[in-house]
């Protein structure tokens, strides 16, 4: 789309005007639409809507929890750990540097040195009861090791499984079937994001 | 007058004393000179040339870091051809300079890391080839080849600072890199100097490595707490793990630009007693302190607690023990008898400003490393001679001393003597010295203590035109049966030269004990004793297995005095959540709400001053004076001491074995500490283990006095003389007793 097209100001058939009447203000017009209204059967165009898309069986909702909508790109849901996908190591290196920049103090670490002189992280840990989910710490992350996952569903019977290293990292068999999802990051555009785009009505 | 230059920098009208490079008085004028290798207690090492600064009417660049001011010069420290040479070296310095950053130990605090930003150096527009250098694991310290810039602090501050001259720097163009002096491994005493100074992460404590990173680490500025050095430090704490509420000690740091700190500062702080609060043990200490005839402490502790059992010994009537304390107070005493002042003269900064330093007593490179360091720092620097009298010759010490002196066991009051008499050759004496001198038997001291003339006339050669001269007093004399006559012949020559004397204290606060507590004479008559740190019938102590656990001196806020007469505040480190001893005063009437309520109530006629422990400071200036706490107050003493005739010299026969710590270990605190070697051996030459008739690794039991233990022999090739090393960090009671002892040593059987 080029900026001509936002420039034009002239709304196209897709909107119209909707005909509203003045309300009424005396006594008298206020009790002869109370009457129309009672009257007309504007009730029973609601219940034929209803009743028309019932048999129609063309039902637009989301059969959550059976049904998901997709969760665009950029959504910062829960936190996934990424391996490389050469080795199937973990990417991260413990610079510590997402443990640095929570501002909810939320992370914390653990680290040594391993027996090939590298460094090495023992523990690793999300405190999701207390996330904000601000996404610094995948912003810091050099490594893209942690990122946010399009999990949103953060409900548990127990605090401890908000906090579970295990969890956020890619099981070793869905990346060798290579599955494991790239965080696109910040700014990044939701998938056929061009065509749904709109030209907003400026001129009324 | 002609000491003075004057000349400009910047433009800035700075003027400059003798001896003062540019870069000096650039920065005490606060106008800012990059460096990468310039270190303030060394020599300049003149390998980054960072430093340089133009010259009007001089050709190329200076190095402003060794360069002397002449009068009237104008320098520029900014100019853009200054910008774009300093911008080259950093691009040389970053050539192949590995991407670690991101889990290297020094990124946060690196000079590397700060200058590249500063310098804005972002890509590398030339590189070389890059080779596989392998990670040297030297025990306690670590070092990556691949991160070394080769900017030579480390080998500056091992040769001139501390004196072991442990390494060297291997020339090789892109190959060079640091490596042990003579040896395939680091043989030294692992101060980790080397590791201070480093400005990237090539040298590293390999017990920090990769455990946790700079900014994560809060700093707690507290006071060494393992001998009288009063080094200052600074304790990095964090927590200890991700499931846990409670800190540890990461690490321990010191400011290296002006201070040193030996190995067990730096690697033995894990001495921390953990706890929980336990109110029955509480009612038993609060019984047996009530029932006590008398406690018995260590000098492991604060001035502040000391007077508090001071306290507690005039509100019950109990007496204080602690012979260590003790007997430096009683030879300050008679030292004051005769100088007229409480206080010895000398400090730690006077013997690294002297030309001559006299050692005598101790075995001063274990004994007290900062005494060691700030006299490499003299022997270097200032060119002076040390001369070391000890009848046991240190290894440690052969790269610094001038001069060694080696006296029979035993005979130091004669040694001392001898030496005084020749110091004083040309001083006017009083008429009580100038008798007692003259009365001297100079043959008869000479051949039992066998230190002869030549030796004598060699010293006062060497001392010829010295100016600075200090005299180290070691525990030596301080323990010795003589010590009151031996303290005022060390008195007498204070008088009467121009020499200052340090008395070195043998525990961390052995001085300011013996200033705040009036103690008594322990001869282990009495039977109800509570022990604070030190053995009894009910034993308050922060170590294992007491019967009250008390926080260790890094969980305690207090002072210390160090060995420079200086009050320094130290602060806790780490929690503890048990009793400490204040509690129990609070129970018995004398306590305040904190322990540091008693820091302004210190004992004014000792010369502490009415100061609240918060107004005291805990850190080293940017120029590196010493502002931490404050210098006790000369105390003026009537002069009414005399010397004493000298009775005949004790003579020590048979196998002796001198009771001194090895290197890094100093107490129970040392032994308890995870990262420190602990080496128990009894240590002698062949010439000993034949003497004793025992040979290397035999398990012999050594007995002296009312004490027994049994130790590993160890024959050393480095040792001579027939006089074996025994270490007592690791042994119970109090040791204060002269070290030398006539001991009865016997071969076991091995089971």
């Amino acid at each position: 789309m080029s900026i001509e097209q936002f420039k034009n100001r002239n709304v196209s058939d897709d909107y119209f005007l909707v005909d509203i009447e003045d309300y009424p203000t005396d006594g008298w017009g206020k009790f002869k639409r109370v009457v129309k209204r009672t009257f007309q059967g504007e009730l029973f165009v609601g219940l034929w809507v209803v009743l028309r898309e019932m048999i129609k069986f063309d039902i637009h909702t989301v059969q959550y929890p059976k049904e998901k909508m997709p969760i665009g790109p950029r959504y910062r849901a829960v936190h996934e750990m990424k391996r490389l996908w050469e080795s199937g190591t973990e990417r991260c290196i413990g610079c510590g540097l997402c443990e640095k920049i929570c501002i909810s103090d939320c992370i914390r670490m653990e680290t040594r040195i391993d027996e090939n002189s590298r460094k090495e992280v023992s523990e690793y840990s999300i405190n999701l009861g207390r996330c904000i989910f601000c996404g610094y710490c995948a912003e810091v992350c050099p490594e893209l090791a942690i990122t946010h996952g399009g999990r949103y569903e953060n409900a548990s019977e127990q605090r401890a499984h908000f906090v579970m290293y295990e969890d956020m990292l890619t099981p070793i068999d869905m990346l060798k079937a290579g599955q494991q999802q790239e965080f696109d990051g910040f700014g990044a555009i939701t998938p056929h994001e061009d065509e749904r785009v709109k030209k907003t009505p400026l001129a009324y | 007058m002609s000491n003075l230059i004057n000349f400009t920098i910047d433009g800035k009208a700075v003027t400059a004393k003798k001896g003062e490079t540019i870069l000096t008085v650039a920065r005490r004028e606060g106008i800012y000179i990059p460096t990468m290798c310039y270190i303030s207690k060394t020599t300049p090492c003149a390998s980054c040339r960072m430093c340089v600064v133009e010259a009007e009417g001089v050709e190329g660049f200076v190095l402003s870091c060794n360069t002397p001011p002449t009068n009237g010069i104008a320098i520029t420290t900014n100019t853009q051809a200054l910008e774009n040479e300093r911008t080259n070296i950093m691009k040389l310095y970053d050539v192949n300079h590995p991407l670690e950053c991101g889990v290297c130990d020094k990124s946060g605090e690196c000079d590397l890391q700060n200058k590249t930003l500063e310098f804005n150096v972002s890509k590398q527009n030339f590189s070389a080839r890059d080779q596989h250098r392998k990670i040297e694991n030297w025990g306690l310290i670590s070092y990556d080849p691949a991160l070394c810039i080769l900017c030579e602090k480390c080998v500056h501050v091992c040769n001139e600072v501390i004196g072991d001259d442990a390494i060297d720097l291997q020339f090789g163009g892109y190959k060079s890199k640091v490596i042990p002096k003579n040896s395939d491994t680091l043989d030294c005493t692992y101060c980790g100097e080397c590791i201070a100074v480093c400005p990237v992460g090539a040298l590293i404590s390999t017990n920090f490595k990769y455990s946790a990173n700079a900014w994560e680490l809060t700093r707690v500025p507290a006071t060494c707490a393992h001998c009288s050095g009063g080094c200052s430090l600074e304790y990095e704490t964090r927590h200890t793990g991700i499931s846990s509420k409670d800190n540890s000690i990461y690490r321990v740091k010191n400011n290296f630009e002006f201070s040193s700190l030996c190995g067990a500062g730096r690697f033995g702080f894990g001495f921390d007693n953990k706890t929980t609060k336990n109110p029955d043990a509480f009612a038993r200490a609060f019984d047996a302190i009530v029932n006590a005839k008398a406690i018995r402490f260590s000098s492991m502790i604060t001035n502040e607690e000391a007077l508090l059992l001071q306290r507690l010994k005039e509100s019950l009537g109990i007496k204080l023990y602690n012979e260590d304390a003790r007997k430096y107070a009683l030879f300050m005493e008679a030292y004051a008898s005769i100088s007229g002042k409480k206080h010895h003269s000398a400090t730690l900064e006077a013997v690294k400003q002297a030309d001559a330093v006299i050692v005598i007593g101790s075995m001063i490179a274990t004994d007290n490393p900062a005494v060691r360091y700030a006299m490499t720092t003299a022997a270097k620097h200032n060119g002076a001679k040390i001369i070391y009298a000890h009848p046991i010759e240190d290894a440690l010490m052969q790269n610094t001393i001038t001069q060694f002196l080696k006296y029979e066991v035993g005979t130091e009051e004669g040694v001392l003597a001898l030496i005084a008499k020749y110091l004083l050759a040309d001083c006017e004496l009083g008429s009580d010295e100038k008798a007692f001198f003259d009365a001297l038997d100079d043959g008869y001291l000479s051949a039992e203590s066998n230190i002869g003339e030549e030796e004598l006339s060699l010293m006062m050669k060497s001392l010829m035109r010295t100016k600075n001269r200090v005299l180290v007093v070691g525990n030596d004399l301080i323990a010795h049966k003589e010590a009151k006559n031996i303290a005022k012949l060390v008195a007498v020559i204070e008088k009467y030269s121009d020499i200052s004397v340090l008395v070195v204290p043998r525990d961390v606060n052995t001085l300011g004990v013996s200033l705040t507590c009036k103690l008594d004479c322990d001869d282990n008559s009495l039977e109800n004793v509570v022990g604070y740190n030190e053995k009894g019938s009910f034993v308050i102590a922060s170590l294992a297995g007491a019967d009250l656990a008390t926080p260790a001196l890094n969980q305690q806020e207090g002072t210390f005095v160090s060995i420079d007469n200086r009050v320094i505040p130290t602060n806790a480190a780490l929690a503890f959540d048990g009793y400490e001893l204040h509690d129990l005063a609070k129970e018995l009437g004398v306590g305040k709400q904190n322990t540091i309520d008693f820091t302004k109530e210190l004992p004014q006629e000792s010369g502490f001053k009415a100061l609240e422990f918060d107004v005291l400071e805990n850190f080293l200036a940017p120029l590196g004076e010493d502002v931490r706490g404050y210098m006790l107050d000369q105390v003026e003493v009537a002069m009414d001491g005399s010397l004493d005739e000298l009775d005949a010299l004790p003579e020590f026969n048979g196998t002796i074995i001198y009771n001194v710590n090895p290197v890094l270990q100093f107490n129970a605190y040392t032994n308890i500490a995870s990262q420190l070697e602990r080496d128990t051996t009894l240590r002698g030459s062949a010439q000993f283990g034949a003497a004793a008739r025992i040979s290397d690794g035999d398990q012999v039991e050594i007995s002296f006095g009312d004490k027994t233990f049994v130790r590993t022999f160890k024959q050393e090739e480095s040792l001579k003389g027939t006089v074996a090393l025994n270490p007592t960090f690791d042994l119970e009671g109090n040791m204060e007793s002269y070290r030398f002892q006539k001991s009865k040593i016997v071969r076991v059987n091995h089971e």
